[in-house]
């Protein structure tokens, strides 16, 4: 129901075009905030993704995990813009990660949670203690 | 602000940073940043909030958290406020209660919405929180005077006592007495569902004068109106007011009294009650009027053109509940009057009756819309509706938050043009983007759910009854709505497929209920056993699914995600269906 082959065309601020898959870029975007540099990063973290789930690339959990922690290795300004873009696409696993990311690089924190561990505080906290904004 | 700053602070900074952050999602954010992050957040956690209390034990609550102070729990589903939820279903707080009686003593807030409270847990909440303060019940139900006694009698310190809605056994009304003569801490008490037995007039009399920090206090029916100027003339502080029956002979005296009374109360905001309310007495309240932000006439029941002239003294009026009574024309009034309405709420006067009672028709909630700048929450019960209506009212005020539209008769269609509504409330979600509830009526097919799956993305909340025409519908909802969390459905023809096919959905979302609609029995134990850690119950007062074909639809089903597994207190008409597909009997 729907099809996820269609490509769409993305401009940015600094007159780039990017052709990409439906299903990477899923929302209508206003990319012209958005550099070429950084909007290329987030292509390559929402293609890398996409296709994990979709089972298009073969890589584990943790793999991915490992991933995500080599992309924000980012210097400051960068992970900065990161964040903006991820907020203005509205990319919220982007955006967790890379506020996380900016939390602990600010405060020289290591994030020393297991994948798992990290997942199952995720998930006590989403099922047990949210609130809706209703 | 791009700067790195080498240090790490010590743990009570971080923890004396923390207090300042009280909202559940900031604090859920911090608590991922790091191991010790999470520590030291989860020991200064002072508010909890658990939107289902199925989702996780108290145990596991408390173990996480084991200083907190204040807890909000929510138990049955919304549409046990229509009667489909059966009696002795389940939320009973008493386990909570008994876990936190043992953990800690300090206890101060309890806010239960849908549960079921027995004297035996105010009893215990009495005995064991030695500094309680707030009790709030919000549709609770399943205990009497007795519990309140004790909870008056024991807890010296208690601040609120607030029962919204509750049922309440009313066997004495003498539990007011139980509050000691020492007691004075009282700021906000709402008795308003109690019964209509003679209440203890004197008893609450010498509790409002003692009370001097009082500042809401809502009575029940039974107060009459003549006591009301006794009550009120030592609480002329009060910010919240309900009255108790509005009507009495009419007499000069009392009139007088109580009109004297009301305008020395400069500081109230907010007034309900107005049960049996007559006119004549009305205008007694008219010096407060211009100073209210929220009125509740939601009991009041006169006509028109007495509503219009109470609302036209109103003008800073924020939230109004109100009987259709008003009128269209009475909207109209109000959305000339009331520019800072932000709530409207009309309920019908008459919901069973086979004609319409009043003149309360769509026009009413555009004239609102068009004129209330400010307006983004509506619960609104009529009899008629049109595509035209919905779009005028979805353009003109996109800043809806909360849209409750609830045309009284299912299946009622567009009466200009005789099409279904797909169009109208498609309007709503597309212009309305920050809309987080949603409750749709009227003659519907699946291309209104193709809307909403398309342009409804924050929206949290959807209440769905009788529409739709093929699961393709269903589907429309659970992979367009990227921010639902609670899905509830009654009487429309969605079956296996749509739920199966989002079966992961499930999981991002609080609960679904669905109830007289097509889910096969083989569906659901698909689903447990697809799905463990969704707790998929089928509710069937029939018998046990298993005594009809697999592919029978089941009666009702309640499907939520849980980290604290299945529940144990199921009665005999609800089974859980587990990761091995079998039945759990209770």
């Amino acid at each position: 129901m729907g099809s996820t082959s269609t490509k769409i065309k993305l401009r940015t601020s600094d007159q780039k075009v990017f052709e990409v898959e439906k299903a990477v870029a899923v929302h209508v975007i206003h990319v012209h905030s958005v550099s070429g540099d950084i909007l290329s990063k987030i292509l390559d973290y929402c293609k890398k993704h996409v296709n994990s789930a979709a089972g298009k690339e073969d890589i584990s959990p943790e793999e991915l995990y490992e991933w995500d922690a080599n992309f924000v290795k980012v210097d400051q300004n960068t992970l900065f813009d990161l964040i903006l873009a991820a907020n203005c696409l509205k990319i919220e696993s982007l955006l967790d990660l890379t506020c996380q990311t900016e939390i602990r690089t600010t405060f020289n924190i290591k994030n020393d949670y297991t994948i798992e561990a990290e997942e199952a505080v995720r998930r006590e906290n989403k099922w047990a203690f949210d609130m809706l904004g209703v | 602000m791009h700067k790195k700053m080498a240090f790490s602070f010590p743990d009570e900074v971080l923890e004396h940073v923390f207090s300042f952050i009280q909202s559940d999602k900031d604090r859920n954010a911090v608590s991922m940043v790091c191991k010790s992050w999470y520590e030291i957040e989860r020991w200064c956690r002072r508010k909890v909030f658990v939107g289902n209390c199925y989702a996780v034990s108290p145990r596991m609550v408390i173990r996480r958290f084991p200083e907190f102070r204040s807890i909000e729990l929510k138990g049955k589903p919304h549409f046990a406020d229509f009667n489909l939820v059966p009696d002795g279903w389940g939320g009973y707080v008493f386990p909570w209660i008994a876990e936190m009686a043992g953990a800690y003593p300090w206890l101060e807030e309890i806010r239960l919405k849908r549960m079921v409270v027995t004297d035996e847990s105010l009893e215990l909440i009495a005995k064991s929180f030695k500094n309680f303060k707030v009790l709030v019940l919000s549709s609770c139900e399943g205990f009497s005077t007795d519990g309140l006694a004790a909870i008056a009698a024991s807890c010296k310190n208690l601040k609120e006592l607030d029962l919204r809605d509750c049922e309440v056994d009313d066997l004495s009304a003498h539990w007011l007495s139980h509050f000691p003569e020492t007691y004075t801490s009282l700021v906000s008490l709402n008795i308003s569902c109690l019964g209509s037995d003679e209440a203890s007039f004197s008893a609450l009399e010498r509790l409002v004068r003692r009370c001097t920090n009082l500042k809401t206090l809502r009575l029940n029916r039974a107060v009459p109106l003549d006591k009301i100027a006794n009550i009120l003339r030592h609480a002329p502080q009060l910010v919240e007011f309900g009255t108790g029956t509005y009507t009495a002979d009419v007499r000069p005296d009392v009139y007088s009294d109580l009109a004297g009374v009301l305008s020395s109360c400069k500081e109230l905001k907010s007034l309900s009650g107005f049960w049996d309310v007559i006119p004549d007495y009305l205008p007694a309240i008219y010096p407060v009027c211009s100073k209210l932000t929220s009125l509740n006439l939601s009991y009041a029941t006169i006509q028109s053109p007495d509503l219009i002239k109470l609302v036209s003294h109103c003008p800073n009026l924020q939230r109004l509940l109100v009987l259709d009574y008003i009128e269209d024309s009475g909207l109209e009034v109000l959305a000339s009057s009331c520019k800072d309405l932000q709530e409207l709420r009309v309920f019908p006067s008459d919901p069973f009756g086979a004609e319409p009672n009043v003149s309360l028709t769509e026009q009413g909630l555009v004239a609102v819309s068009l004129g209330c700048p400010k307006l983004q929450s509506v619960l609104y019960f009529c009899r008629r509706m049109s595509n035209e209506a919905l779009v005028t009212i979805a353009r003109s005020r996109p800043n809806f938050t909360r849209f409750r539209l609830c045309i009284i008769e299912p299946k009622t269609a567009d009466y200009l043009t005789l099409e279904p509504l797909d169009v109208g409330f498609g309007a709503i979600v597309q212009y309305c983007k920050d809309l987080r509830r949603l409750s749709l009526s009227g003659l519907l097919t699946d291309r209104v759910f193709e809307y909403i799956g398309t342009y409804a993305k924050k929206l949290e909340m959807l209440s769905v009854a009788f529409a739709g025409d093929s699961d393709l519908g269903l589907h429309h909802v659970l992979s367009g709505c990227e921010s639902l969390r609670k899905l509830e459905i009654r009487d429309c023809p969605f079956g296996d497929k749509a739920l199966l096919a989002n079966a992961a959905k499930l999981e991002t979302m609080r609960s679904l209920w669905m109830s007289s609609c097509a889910v096969s029995f083989a569906a659901c134990k698909l689903l447990g056993q697809k799905m463990p850690r969704l707790n998929v119950e089928v509710i069937d007062e029939r018998g046990p699914p298993d005594s009809r074909p697999e592919n029978c639809p089941v009666d009702k089903l309640y499907i939520y995600r849980s980290i604290a597994g299945p529940r144990f207190d199921m009665p005999p008409f609800v089974w859980t269906m587990d990761e091995d597909s079998g039945l759990r009997l209770s």
